[in-house]
């Protein structure tokens, strides 16, 4: 640094302050890295300081309008711009020369060194930025501005523009060698980096020079980046196609946007992230969607979950892209569900009847349980993709191959399942996972349309286990029903919980029965329990036919009657023998057996205590059994050999009769019981749906007071469909009962208008 | 610390910290890097480095305020007359020091006591005429009886009554 300059005085003139100041600057701008010493700085700052603070009048300024003091600076201002002209002409002959990278390089070093340069002088030109330009602008002239956006804005004008101007040298420079890079090269990322914030630091607001502006950035780097990018993802893409499969692709693309965000980070402006990724998307993605919808479903036939995670990935980042996959996904689920079932009956052409309900409510919970697991694992459990599942699942487990076109068997075999799984010396109960099971049942139930009919099932179900005391634990059956409770609410469990009541309730009732006949009388030899169940309550069906109470049970049965009637006047006893079990034993035999039984099997034997031979008509005639009936329980006796059938309806004790086991037990299912079953149970649904019908109806009648006939259905519809699926013309039956029950009536002179009959 | 010259070449060393009250300062320092050289401020006689270093030796520590956020922060300050009990026995001088004080404040870019000798000085005139004012500060009355006229007519909106 020169020493001999000396400091110009206090109040010298522009051209020797200016020849001073001159001298500082291109030091400054050209040979920093050699240093400036304080006295050099301060000089400097004094200088251009006593200069603005000089305050003899210029007159020569046409100003003369301005209000309050004049502040010099603006001749200063001026040779800072003519400087700046001279030294960024320079720097652009220089350039050029230069091409591609090597112009880059160039641009960037002098670029640091620019800008480096212009924050010194900034400061040392603080007072006029801070007197002189700030008036200036105050005033209005916005094309004034503080010394370092002054230095951008002539950079920009006289350097950055011309080369531009050419071709978008520059520019192009970067998008070349950001081609380089997609093509595998390595290449200088930190040049790029700085050129690009260049282009940001040049973009100014007229309005506030601090703040950021990315007018130049965008049109001369981010608009025609976007638009190269857009041409090589669209060629890329394409030729890449054209060699390698879908799933590459899905590979391909993925690590493609990953890499373009990179970018961002890595030396582009953070704005740009958004415009980048939204146009890679639609080259990558939107333009080959079809494809990947089309090769979708093969994916999925062929289990491929890390393709399908990465399909789902990328079509969920546009708008639409997953609809065709759910679509898709559905009717794949629903096809893997009637192919399942269609197995299970086509292995060794199993009918419909004899279908295991073990082995047909496995078949739907696989299919259920696989892509259950697709949508967690490959699709992230997205809402969309559940609700395929969940469709899908519905169509096939209410109407398959096995179901034909009844929506009864889905609901009937699940009942039948839930029965196997909790009755006792269930293999399940003994491995603990019953409660595992269960929720298996509850996953298919949710499914279920004809909830009443699995209700109905159910029911019968439970009250046989219950009566026949085989459930395999009150804890599960419990556990159940408030499963079924959580699913659909009180009502609908609201029967089977009054079934256990009764079940405890018969249970303290037995017990203080017994304990009053002790009491009363010391001569019960016959152990006796008994279960009150209430009528609406339980599936039972009183016998149909008269029964001769036989002699020996007489006695207990009018002390119970008696003794009930008691307690509960009012209360109407119905005998159910045909449920009844009794346990008797013999004293015709050498050995002792114990004979278990029905109560019509009992009342034939004992009618064997009296005689040795008897015939049919004589039986019927004791017990009141009718014929068909006799001759069923008669030929379980034959076959089990406690009976000899030698004569055609004549019946003899055998009185050589022996077993292995000493408890014997006789009282199998006749098998009419067994066919009538089903029937029945469905014949009990349709009847409760009737009423379940018409109590809706008047529900939504007595609310709406009238209504239109198809509004009326539709809501019928839509308040049952939790249940069962009615249908219309059981809806219009119903309508028809109640209009003519008097509860609703026809509204006249407008066409299907029902009201209502308060 | 940091060693500082005056115009009549007395050298004063003062800590790092107290020195940078100077934006001035502070900025040169920043730019150029620390060193062990004498800084000349050819604008400063010792008398009134002396005070200005008092200044800046009872304030240190405090924060300075921001390069460019002043518009809202400068409302309050604009509003007030107010200077604290310290700075007003600290710039109780004769009117030639003050005026040199803030000069000197002004070149060195010590915006706080810049703000001390301006409301001083405002304070100085509150509630006196023209010809008072004149007087306090020994200044000529150049205006013709049209312009003083003129200038009365303009600012009679100011005028007490």
């Amino acid at each position: 640094m020169s020493r001999d300059s000396p400091i110009p005085a206090q109040h010298s003139d522009l051209a020797t302050t200016w020849a001073f100041l001159e001298e500082g600057v291109d030091h400054i701008l050209k040979k920093l890295q050699t240093g400036v010493s304080y006295s050099k700085y301060m000089s400097l700052y004094t200088v251009a300081y006593n200069y603005c603070t000089s305050s003899k009048i210029n007159n020569n300024d046409a100003l003369s309008n301005r209000t309050g003091a004049n502040l010099m600076g603006s001749d200063l201002y001026n040779h800072l711009i003519r400087y700046f002209v001279i030294h960024l002409k320079c720097l652009r002959e220089e350039s050029e020369s230069l091409q591609e990278e090597a112009l880059l390089r160039y641009y960037a070093k002098e670029w640091d060194r620019y800008t480096t340069g212009s924050n010194y002088i900034n400061r040392l030109f603080t007072y006029l930025n801070r007197h002189w330009v700030k008036r200036e602008r105050d005033e209005g002239r916005k094309n004034v501005y503080p010394v370092y956006t002054l230095a951008l804005v002539q950079w920009k004008n006289n350097l950055f523009v011309p080369i531009q101007q050419k071709h978008a040298k520059l520019a192009g420079a970067i998008l070349r060698l950001i081609e380089q890079q997609r093509n595998g090269e390595t290449i200088d990322q930190g040049l790029v980096k700085k050129v690009v914030d260049s282009f940001v630091s040049l973009g100014l607001d007229e309005t506030d020079p601090n703040k950021a502006c990315l007018d130049v950035y965008r049109e001369h780097f981010e608009a025609p980046f976007i638009n190269t990018t857009e041409k090589f993802y669209q060629k890329e893409s394409e030729s890449f196609l054209a060699e390698y499969s879908v799933s590459e692709y899905l590979k391909k693309a993925e690590e493609r946007l990953k890499e373009e965000e990179d970018r961002v980070d890595r030396y582009l402006n953070t704005q740009t992230r958004k415009a980048l990724v939204s146009k890679c998307e639609h080259v990558l993605i939107r333009e080959h969607a079809t494809l990947m919808w089309e090769s979708f479903e093969n994916l999925l036939d062929f289990d491929k979950d890390e393709d399908l995670q990465r399909m789902y990935a990328l079509l969920s980042r546009i708008p639409e892209g997953l609809e065709p996959l759910r679509q898709r996904f559905e009717a794949h689920v629903k096809k893997a569900g009637l192919l399942a079932v269609s197995k299970l009956l086509g292995e060794g052409d199993t009918a419909v009847e004899s279908l295991d309900p073990k082995a047909y409510v496995d078949a739907l919970l696989d299919v259920h349980q696989k892509n259950s697991e697709t949508v967690n694992r490959s699709f992230r459990g997205e809402a969309g993709f559940v609700a395929s599942l969940d469709k899908a699942c519905r169509e096939f487990v209410n109407r398959n191959a096995a179901t034909g076109t009844s929506n009864t068997k889905s609901p009937e075999l699940l009942a039948k399942h839930t029965d196997l799984l909790l009755r006792k010396n269930n293999k399940l109960a003994e491995e603990g996972d019953l409660e595992g099971a269960l929720n298996r049942v509850m996953i298919l139930f949710k499914y279920i349309e004809d909830k009443d009919v699995f209700q109905t099932f159910y029911t019968t179900k439970l009250s046989k286990r219950l009566i026949h005391g085989v459930s395999a634990s009150d804890e599960s059956e419990a556990s159940m029903i408030s499963k079924l409770k959580e699913a659909c609410g009180f009502e609908y469990t609201n029967k089977l919980q009054r079934m256990f009541t009764d079940m405890s309730l018969s249970k303290d009732l037995t017990d203080s029965f017994k304990e009053r006949m002790q009491q009363n009388h010391d001569d019960i030899d016959i152990t006796f329990s008994v279960m009150v169940l209430g009528t609406n309550f339980w599936p039972l069906n009183p016998p149909t036919h008269e029964f001769v109470i036989p002699a020996e049970i007489l006695p207990t049965y009018d002390r119970f009657q008696k003794y009930y009637q008691q307690k509960h006047s009012g209360r109407k006893l119905t005998w159910l023998w045909n449920y009844c079990k009794n346990e008797l034993r013999t004293n015709y035999l050498n050995q002792k057996y114990i004979l278990m039984t029905s109560s019509y099997q009992m009342a034939v034997l004992l009618q064997y205590n009296k005689n040795d031979t008897l015939s049919l008509s004589e039986l019927v005639t004791a017990t009141s059994v009718p014929k068909e009936l006799m001759t069923q329980v008669l030929a379980v006796f034959v076959k089990a050999k406690v009976l000899i059938n030698e004569e055609t309806d004549q019946y003899d004790l055998n009185p050589s009769f022996k077993s292995k086991k000493v408890r014997v037990n006789l009282n199998q299912p006749i098998k009419a019981e067994v066919k009538t079953e089903t029937a029945e149970v469905l014949k009990t649904v349709d009847e409760d749906r009737k009423f379940v019908i018409q109590a809706t109806i008047v529900r939504i009648m007595k609310a709406r007071k009238t209504m239109k006939n198809q509004t009326l259905i539709q809501e019928v519809i839509s308040q049952i469909s939790q249940r069962f699926a009615p249908k219309i013309p059981d809806i219009k039956k119903a309508i028809d009962t109640l209009l003519e029950k008097d509860y609703i009536e026809r509204v006249d002179g407008q066409r299907e208008t029902f009201a209502y009959v308060a | 610390m940091v060693t500082l010259v005056t115009s009549d070449n007395e050298k004063f060393t003062a800590d790092k910290e107290v020195a940078e009250r100077s934006v001035l300062i502070k900025n040169m320092l920043e730019d150029v890097g620390e060193s062990d050289q004498p800084i000349p401020l050819p604008n400063v006689s010792s008398s009134v480095l002396k005070k200005v270093l008092e200044y800046c030796e009872h304030h240190r520590g405090e924060p300075l305020p921001a390069a460019d956020a002043d518009t809202t922060q400068d409302d309050t300050r604009k509003r007030t007359t107010d200077i604290s009990e310290w700075d007003q026995k600290f710039i109780t001088v004769d009117q030639e020091m003050l005026f040199e004080i803030i000069l000197a404040a002004n070149y060195l870019d010590i915006k706080s006591l810049l703000d001390v000798g301006c409301k001083t000085v405002a304070n100085m005139i509150k509630g006196k005429t023209p010809e008072e004012i004149r007087k306090l500060f020994n200044i000529v009355n150049d205006f013709t009886p049209e312009e003083e006229a003129q200038i009365k007519k303009e600012n009679e909106w100011a005028e007490d009554r």
